[in-house]
């Protein structure tokens, strides 16, 4: 096991182990060499409301027209993965309605085309409940039974409790850890709320809650013990919605330490990410269409070391309530 | 899992973490053009179903004796009626509340249905789009007012649920919509109204109906809603019959001065 794997993982059991004194051992306690910083690069890659376009948009969509089609992409993906290694396909949900296709197969193909792509998480836009939790769910499943040499990719969110819906709760976590050479990238999610946009038949068990509210506990998870060096919120809340309700540009002032979030539901083009700045550090916004029109890419260097070393001694001490 | 900081100094330090330690690098998006060829494996998996899709676009979906048609110079725009009458009753049925009101656009039906045996390619043909069934809220007055934008712009637009008698000249015009049933509209009353995505987002100039509030997007396409109340008929044994004329009476003098553009209300 390499070093940076011990000390985190030794960081969230020591966590885990000390509950009541509310002094755990943290791995930054442990002495550090100051002179090997580690460092990682790592990409994302990432689609939004793709509404199963399967295949490219024909003549007579305007400025879209000859665009998309899951097998091309398919095909960028491959190459990004080749020349890059560390890697993450991601989506910010919406990958459901749109084409007959999810009309006749309820949305089984999009995932399990998303799974032979390639993907490592996605999270739920309103429109994949447009059938209900059931189809939703069987759609789920059918992923994860194909016989496929990649493995099936996560669901995250934190925000809709599916306490009344065990199937898909099982199948929704609040966030994945990825372990990358030099680095360990965090992902979790957020939904749009139900109200207006989903009926409540196809959403029966499941509570939305506020997504800054759930992500700031989760944000502060990936970072203070599962130790993660790069927080991605895959965000299905919309770009901009002028202070109506909960966006993306929002989102980087509410909650504290998160680095990239990946947009979906309002369908925004933007060309690069909106870099929205924090009290410290900035965080990137960015979304891509619609459609499988355009793949995003963000690149991250993360640079270990002394900073984070000094930074992290002095962190104070989390408890557990 | 509820962890709480001991330290309100927590923020300023997880923000003071990711400065040090995060350098965001190359960003972009990449059109997804024919220049990328298609991965074989993945297009094997749906050249199959495609094929399969386009199979049913012969399926026969429901007999139409009459055919249903978009109406020539002065008739009215009977299809039209249909489309939007089928957008008031989904809504409905999705909101489980009365839906007043509906309107569409005339260009946004590409085809007329001939009479005969429709099949599922007929409704592709009318509704190539993707547009989708969005319902809204609007007051009474502001349901007059999209009747009206839809008017002086092309002479009405396929509309479910009132009536709209213009009378007079060209110069001297008088308006009067009213519900279907002839009762009057409350101006202050707040009823629910089916439309498109599109006319909702501002398309085809009825600038009214964007000031729709509590949007319901239903996630329904108006091409499936049209294929699902085709196969319902069907399976009922009934034909699909064109809607009585006589929800737009507009004097002929008035319908050119429309079509030149001339015309105000």
């Amino acid at each position: 096991m390499e070093r940076r794997d011990f000390l985190a993982s030794l960081g969230a059991a020591a966590t885990l182990a000390t509950g009541a004194s509310g002094l755990p051992l943290r791995a930054s306690d442990a002495p550090q060499p100051a002179a090997a910083p580690v460092s990682g690069r790592i990409t994302l890659l990432h689609t939004n409301d793709t509404h199963s376009r399967i295949e490219p948009f024909g003549p007579g969509n305007g400025a879209i027209s000859g665009l998309g089609g899951v097998a091309r992409r398919a095909t960028l993906v491959k190459q990004l993965r080749q020349q890059l290694g560390s890697v993450l396909l991601l989506d910010a949900g919406d990958t459901f309605q749109g084409t007959p296709y999810f009309n006749r197969y309820k949305g089984r193909l999009d995932y399990q085309l998303m799974r032979m792509v390639g993907y490592d998480a996605g999270t739920l836009g309103n429109h994949d409940f447009d059938n209900g939790v059931g189809p939703l769910v069987e759609a789920m499943e059918s992923m994860e039974q194909l016989q496929h040499a990649n493995p099936p990719f996560a669901f995250v969110n934190c925000n809709f409790d599916c306490k009344g819906a065990p199937a898909l709760a099982k199948r929704i976590r609040p966030y994945l850890v990825r372990e990358f050479p030099g680095l360990r990238v965090g992902i979790t999610g957020v939904g749009v709320a139900f109200a207006n946009l989903v009926a409540p038949k196809n959403h029966e068990g499941i509570t939305w809650k506020d997504p800054f509210e759930s992500l700031r506990p989760v944000v502060r998870r990936l970072r203070e013990v599962e130790k993660v060096d790069l927080v991605v919120v895959l965000s299905h809340l919309g770009y901009n919605l002028n202070g109506t309700a909960p966006d993306d540009l929002q989102m980087p002032g509410q909650v504290a330490g998160i680095d990239a979030i990946i947009g979906g539901h309002s369908h925004t083009f933007l060309d690069t990410p909106t870099r929205v700045k924090q009290a410290q550090g900035e965080t990137l916004v960015f979304q891509v269409g619609f459609g499988g029109v355009n793949l995003g890419r963000m690149d991250f260097a993360v640079a270990r070391g002394a900073v984070k070393a000094a930074s992290g001694a002095s962190m104070p001490v989390l408890a557990s309530a | 899992m509820n962890l709480k900081p001991s330290s309100a100094l927590l923020p300023f330090l997880l923000a003071a973490s990711l400065a040090a330690q995060v350098a965001p690098g190359k960003t972009e998006r990449t059109p997804i053009s024919a220049a990328i060829p298609e991965d074989p494996a993945i297009q094997s998996v749906i050249t199959p179903l495609a094929a399969e899709i386009k199979a049913t676009f012969d399926l026969p979906l429901v007999p139409a004796p009459k055919g249903l048609f978009r109406g020539r110079r002065g008739e009215e725009n009977l299809l039209g009626y249909w489309v939007a009458d089928m957008m008031r009753q989904s809504a409905q049925g999705v909101v489980g509340s009365p839906v007043r009101f509906a309107i569409t656009n005339a260009g946004g039906l590409r085809a007329n249905l001939r009479p005969g045996q429709l099949k599922v390619a007929d409704i592709f043909e009318l509704m190539p789009f993707e547009n989708e069934l969005v319902v809204v809220e609007l007051t009474g007055a502001e349901v007059i007012q999209v009747v009206k934008e839809g008017l002086v712009r092309r002479g009405g637009e396929p509309c479910s649920g009132v009536k709209v008698v213009v009378e007079g000249t060209p110069e001297q015009a008088t308006f009067a919509v009213t519900w279907a049933d002839g009762s009057p509209i409350d101006p202050a009353a707040t009823v629910k109204v089916a439309t498109s995505d599109y006319l909702y987002g501002g398309g085809d100039s009825i600038p009214t109906l964007k000031k729709g509030r509590k949007p319901f997007t239903t996630g329904i396409t108006l091409r499936q809603m049209l294929l699902d109340q085709c196969a319902a008929l069907a399976k009922a044994k009934q034909d699909l019959l064109p809607p009585d004329p006589g929800r737009y009476t507009v004097p002929a003098p008035i319908q050119e001065a429309i079509r030149n553009k001339t015309f105000k209300l």
